[in-house]
């Protein structure tokens, strides 16, 4: 099932959650679309920048040179830098799974083992000037068994707030529930 | 060590004042006063009247760029998303557990982000 959420800047975005077996269950955030609005303003600035140079230096390869920018720009962006969606496999005795998908098609993909995987926590922690709610993997300390050597952050990109982060949250304790009661 | 006045406190405010006053009466005859006529008394080795308006000038810019630099460093050693400094520290890993004891107000001590995520987020049963 689908429902709406907003993210930490205001913008709106969605969270899909498929069940798709007692102990595996995916949940997919969906990150605020690119603005068509902000696309122009950028592309508008840089080329109004351009022409302001064309004028002073009457060199019309400036002009081109812009227009490659621009292009290049919009290319390298929405191929490394705007995640289209984030999602979280959780798979009851196998691990965890961690998909970006970008806007341009690229996925990227981690794979933690249930070994290593302490506890799934929101955690709340000063990010730039605001304080904010993340959920985060918290990843055991081999040696000291109440320790914990790493934190992997979630949804680094689509930052939603905290009631879209309380029914990941949820739905993530329920399937590390089980392998308290069922360890083998 | 209270803040309440001493005789000691009066005297050591006139002497700062004395010196304060006198110290901004040399700068301004240093800063004004034309160099012939400080040469014609036979004072000679004064700095340059450049330094006059130059140190104000440093000293206004350094404290401008204070401001930043205090912002700069803060910014710079908040600790990551992704550090376990967010979530303990040293004086929590070897906090000591006290006993339990009936009837009596459990002792203070950090408590695990798992156990508090768990009362905050979880319905009770």
């Amino acid at each position: 099932e689908e429902r709406r959420y907003r993210s930490a800047s205001g913008a709106p975005g969605a969270l899909r959650r498929r069940q798709h077996s007692a102990s595996c269950r995916e949940l997919a955030v969906r990150c605020p679309r690119l603005q068509l609005r902000s696309l122009s303003a950028v592309t508008s600035a840089v080329w109004l920048a351009a022409y302001g140079l064309f004028v002073l230096t009457e060199n019309s390869t400036v002009l081109s040179a812009a227009i490659f920018i621009t292009l290049f720009g919009l290319i390298i962006y929405l191929h490394f830098v705007k995640v289209d969606q984030e999602s979280l496999l959780v798979i009851g005795s196998l691990g965890i799974q961690v998909t970006s998908s970008y806007a341009s098609g690229k996925e990227s993909t981690t794979f933690i083992e249930m070994g290593q995987v302490k506890d799934v926590v929101i955690n709340e922690a000063i990010h730039m000037q605001k304080v904010i709610y993340y959920l985060c993997i918290l990843l055991q300390d081999p040696g000291d068994p109440q320790g914990v050597s790493e934190v992997v952050p979630l949804f680094q990109s689509s930052k939603p707030r905290l009631d879209c982060l309380i029914e990941v949250y949820k739905s993530c304790q329920e399937i590390l529930e089980q392998r308290k009661t069922a360890p083998q | 060590n209270s803040p309440a006045p001493l005789p000691e406190r009066a005297i050591y405010g006139f002497a700062l004042f004395l010196g304060s006053w006198f110290g901004f009466m040399l700068y301004v005859i240093w800063a004004y006063v034309p160099e012939t006529w400080l040469f014609s008394l036979g004072l000679t080795y004064w700095p340059q009247k450049y330094w006059a308006v130059a140190l104000p000038m440093y000293l206004l810019v350094a404290i401008g760029i204070g401001y930043i630099l205090l912002f700069g460093i803060n910014m710079m050693s908040t600790a990551p998303l992704n550090s376990t400094h967010t979530i303990t520290d040293n004086y929590a890993k070897k906090q000591q557990q006290k006993k339990f004891q009936e009837e009596a107000i459990p002792a203070l001590r950090d408590i695990p982000i798992s156990e508090v995520n768990r009362m905050f987020f979880l319905p009770e049963k």
